[in-house]
């Protein structure tokens, strides 16, 4: 009896630990994202952005990408991959009517993603 | 993780009460719960195994919420004896001193040829050979014979009249006709054959019948041969 109580306590706090960090590390990453294509889509708007720009974002994507693959369905990432190296091809040809809506689908899937995690009855169901 | 932790909770309980509620006929040798987890842990490890899409993670999240489930159960059965019974349910007496109860069987969704089927793998081929006779939380099945059942044990009895209705090929066997059946009831104050249970008849001639929510009555005819 005590042993079984013991397991549930173990199993229940690693379910709880694991649930909060994923729901940190998802946040603070697409949070961070959103605010980088946040800027850089007012950038391409004012016809100022370089490629270089587009770079930035994509080398801080590349470095959260490794962690969101624990988390993350594999397809969200590769659509995410997707669309910022479109928006980066845009970007170096100085193509900012065509870069905006791709930098717009990219702030949009950095809302989506993190609210699918959310602990909401249509998740859930 | 956390939407992962709460869709198994929804499942498991979900199945825990399909499988409840279905009765004992789809059990066997395990307790309910445990069938659940059988049924579905093999899917939780094949499919993130498999699907290079998914992350392990979700499977084993999914796997360690079933063994949380499992051990909250195992901690019900052994502290809470009510909660025992609600989650892995309690031994069904279908048969005792008095005969058949339908009643038992019918809430474990079963038949009477249910019965006489299981009592013939425990070994006892007549419905007067045992005395108690009952299937477990588990869906196994248990029963106490007669002291002298194995006497009685001469020939194959076959049921001729089950819920009212007569079995025709196993009438022929008999050699006899309805008629013959209905008058032998009649005179063993039956007046009406659609209240009976169930009457199987051996190759001695050894009738056993019941009516519903009436004793069992054995009736031995004196037949000219062992007919089977």
């Amino acid at each position: 009896m005590v042993k079984t109580a013991v397991s549930i306590i173990i199993s229940l706090a690693f379910i709880v630990g694991v649930c909060a960090y994923e729901l940190y590390f998802v946040n603070t990453s697409f949070a961070e994202f959103r605010k980088i294509l946040c800027s850089l889509y007012e950038k391409a708007e004012n016809s100022v952005a370089t490629h270089e720009d587009g770079i930035a974002a994509q080398r801080y994507w590349q470095e959260k990408k490794s962690g969101l693959h624990v988390w993350l369905p594999h397809t969200a990432i590769d659509s995410v991959d997707f669309q910022l190296s479109e928006a980066l091809g845009y970007l170096y040809e100085g193509r900012y009517t065509d870069a905006l809506p791709k930098i717009e689908v990219l702030i949009d899937m950095s809302e989506n993603i993190p609210n699918a995690f959310k602990l909401l009855p249509e998740n859930i169901f | 993780m956390a939407l992962i932790f709460i869709r198994t909770c929804i499942i498991f309980i979900t199945l825990l009460i399909i499988m409840r509620l279905m009765g004992k006929r789809q059990i066997g040798e395990m307790q309910p719960y445990e069938l659940v987890i059988t049924l579905i842990i093999a899917d939780l490890a094949c499919i993130p195994m498999s699907d290079t899409s998914i992350p392990l993670a979700y499977g084993i999240v999914a796997i360690i919420s079933i063994y949380f489930l499992h051990q909250v159960v195992c901690l019900i059965d052994l502290g809470i004896p009510k909660a025992k019974a609600i989650v892995s349910g309690s031994p069904s007496i279908v048969l005792n001193k008095n005969g058949i109860d339908d009643k038992e069987l019918k809430k474990n969704n079963l038949d009477i040829s249910d019965l006489v089927e299981s009592l013939r793998s425990a070994g006892y081929f007549s419905l007067d050979a045992v005395d108690y006779a009952l299937y477990e939380s588990n869906g196994s099945f248990s029963a106490l014979p007669k002291p002298e059942y194995e006497e009685e044990q001469t020939s194959l009895p076959v049921i001729l009249i089950k819920d009212g209705k007569f079995d025709e090929n196993n009438l022929q066997l008999t050699k006899r006709n309805k008629e013959y059946f209905l008058r032998v009831l009649r005179e063993n104050h039956c007046e009406n054959p659609k209240k009976l249970l169930v009457l199987t008849v051996d190759g001695n001639g050894k009738i056993y019948f019941q009516e519903r929510g009436k004793k069992f009555c054995v009736v031995r005819m004196n037949w000219e041969k062992k007919l089977w």
